[in-house]
């Protein structure tokens, strides 16, 4: 927000700037260092990482990380995997929860209890094992189909696109449509979706970015490692007490195969290899789309 | 009756048919398991079913009440979400202020970019790079520690250090996201209030004590008494991958008891019952809560 006016800044103001401005210096560097540790990292050499050698830029530079990583079949399976569940899924998502989010947008008999059909799912959840036994009873147990429509609708992001779409959209362009001629369908298509880009851009990223991150459903859900995506993969590479068993096996498998521990600490650059490979699309796409979905966000959020 | 629902079908068939996707994707996974829900007072056996399982009424209740992990449980529960709101909750706040009141235009878009990005890292690449820096071999805090001439830590597996990296995380991660509404918040403020504020000769302190203070204020309560509301939430994913043998005493929380009781070592119908008698519990404080928050005027979260 620009405050600048024709008066000169005091002392006390000055002093506020610079004290503000150190602030930040040290925010930054607490957000973004890890940040940049793992990339270089990524590209440093196993010796230079168990020396404590890797502060600020890749020592012994190399790539070798990153050649395991794209020989590790599990793990490119899954990326694809994850790939393929992060777009089908929100894509889906995306489409279902716009067509609500219009309707609950308009009046209509019933529409009460059809908001609370939606809130109190979001209230009261049935928990985790009579989840598991009613999906497993209808079939969906290791399928792609479950990790495709499972947690479909996020009814926050409904309520969120339900108020963009009632305080954005003025209601005039309706009646205006229906003297034309045009029904709901029409309306919905040929109206609503083009002038809510930035609620559907936030959903895309709110969407994606869930069932990109997730691990739980997988790691409950699926038997067929054909089937894993890439983050419950991970976890048993990078994130648990016995992290890197696995990859300590392949690395021996992978490794010039001079001695056992060689692989484990070569393991260790693989890890923040697969950091680097899972997490750049991700933020990626959130800078990409930040512009939009900041607006977004504030909208939905503040007048709902 | 009848009527009147006819001719609204006829009139508003097709925002029936709009709703129709969410509406059965939200039974099956949402509705549907309710039916499950009664084996919380079953004793479940897969090869009788749900409703053909032997009825044991309140038993599994009484079990978990009188097993040694109930109070252990509800306690790493409670504590991790109190100390949690307690360390994380302020920190927005004083961002968003002190943001705002930024003066470089492109400093503070950078800023802000930058600190909404830890965000949307997910739960596994944070504890994995959790279990990297902290490694007693590899990491780059243990060798700072020996440089100092210290002995080396063994974070991941200390009792005493779950709860600061879990909420520590927590705060590295979501702190910058969390600034969103108050910043939204703060912009939506008449720029010649602090125009007339600056005539008086308020300098930045003042501004922020007199104008974005009370602002903010009804925002943080409303946000404050919800997030009473969710004492007894678990965040299981990111808890369950935190959980080593070392730490259990204090990483041991009822989403994570649930997930490891029931599909570890498959009691069914004991975890059922936990976890309805949590989810009823937080059923209810978060009712209660928006309540609380409606009746202070400003409005609730549904």
């Amino acid at each position: 927000m620009a405050r600048k006016s024709g008066f000169s800044r005091t002392r006390g103001d000055r002093a506020f700037d610079a004290l503000n401005l150190a602030v930040w210096i040290v925010v930054l560097a607490v957000v973004l260092y890890p940040l940049w540790l793992i990339v270089i990292a990524s590209f440093s050499s196993a010796e230079a990482i168990y020396g404590g050698k890797v502060l600020l830029w890749p020592v012994d530079f190399s790539a070798i990380g990153y050649e395991a990583v794209f020989q590790h079949k599990l793990l490119l399976r899954s990326y694809l995997n994850a790939l393929l569940y992060t777009i089908a899924g929100s894509s889906l998502s995306v489409i279902v929860t716009m067509m609500a989010a219009y309707a609950l947008s308009r009046k209509f008999a019933g529409k009460k209890f059809l908001n609370g059909y939606f809130v109190f799912s979001m209230l009261f959840t049935a928990g985790l094992i009579p989840q598991f036994l009613i999906n497993r009873q209808l079939g969906l147990y290791d399928t792609v189909t479950l990790m495709i429509i499972i947690n479909c609708v996020s009814v926050w992001n409904l309520m969120i696109a339900r108020t963009y779409i009632s305080s954005s959209i003025p209601g005039e362009l309706y009646e205006a449509a229906v003297i034309d001629g045009a029904d709901h369908f029409v309306y919905f298509s040929r109206v609503v979706l083009p002038l809510s880009g930035t609620i559907i851009a936030v959903l895309c990223v709110y969407y994606g970015v869930a069932r990109w991150n997730d691990y739980f459903t997988a790691y409950i859900y699926i038997r067929d490692p054909n089937k894993l995506p890439l983050q419950t993969v991970l976890r048993d590479i990078i994130a648990s007490a016995n992290a890197g068993t696995s990859l300590d096996a392949f690395m021996d498998f992978f490794g010039d195969g001079k001695t056992i521990s060689n692989a484990v600490r070569k393991a260790e650059v693989v890890k923040y290899c697969c950091i680097v490979i899972s997490t750049a699309p991700v933020i990626a796409l959130y800078v990409y789309m930040q512009k939009f979905f900041v607006k977004g966000v504030t909208i939905g959020s503040l007048k709902g | 009756m009848l009527m009147r629902i006819g001719r609204a079908m006829r009139r508003d068939w097709q925002l029936y048919a709009l709703l129709f996707p969410a509406v059965v994707l939200i039974f099956i996974f949402c509705y549907l398991p309710m039916y499950g829900v009664q084996i919380a007072f079953r004793d479940f056996k897969a090869a009788f079913g749900i409703a053909g399982s032997r009825w044991v009424g309140l038993k599994n209740f009484a079990d978990f009440f009188n097993s040694y992990y109930a109070p252990r449980l509800l306690l790493n529960t409670f504590l991790l979400n109190a100390f949690g709101l307690l360390c994380s909750f302020p920190i927005p706040i004083v961002m968003a202020i002190l943001l705002n009141s930024l003066e470089w235009r492109r400093f503070k878009r950078f800023t802000q970019t930058a600190i909404y990005a830890p965000h949307f890292i997910s739960p596994v690449v944070m504890i994995g790079m959790l279990y990297l820096f902290l490694s007693p071999n590899s990491g780059l805090v243990n060798k700072l520690l020996g440089l100092l001439g210290r002995n080396e830590i063994y974070f991941m597996s200390e009792v005493s250090w779950f709860r600061t990296l879990f909420i520590g995380s927590d705060i590295w991660q979501h702190a910058g996201w969390n600034t969103i509404i108050y910043i939204a918040a703060l912009t939506a403020i008449d720029p010649e209030l602090y125009e007339a504020a600056t005539m008086d000769g308020a300098g930045k302190v003042q501004k922020i004590r007199y104008i974005d203070a009370p602002h903010l204020a009804p925002i943080i309560v409303i946000l404050l008494i919800l997030n009473c509301g969710a004492m007894l939430s678990s965040n299981t994913d990111k808890a369950w991958l935190m959980q080593t043998p070392g730490n259990i005493p204090a990483s041991d929380i009822i989403g994570v008891y649930v997930y490891r009781m029931g599909m570890r070592q498959g009691q069914f119908s004991y975890v059922a019952a936990i976890n309805l008698l949590i989810n009823a519990i937080n059923f209810v404080m978060i009712i209660t809560v928006n309540g609380i928050a409606k009746r202070t005027g400003v409005t609730g979260l549904f």
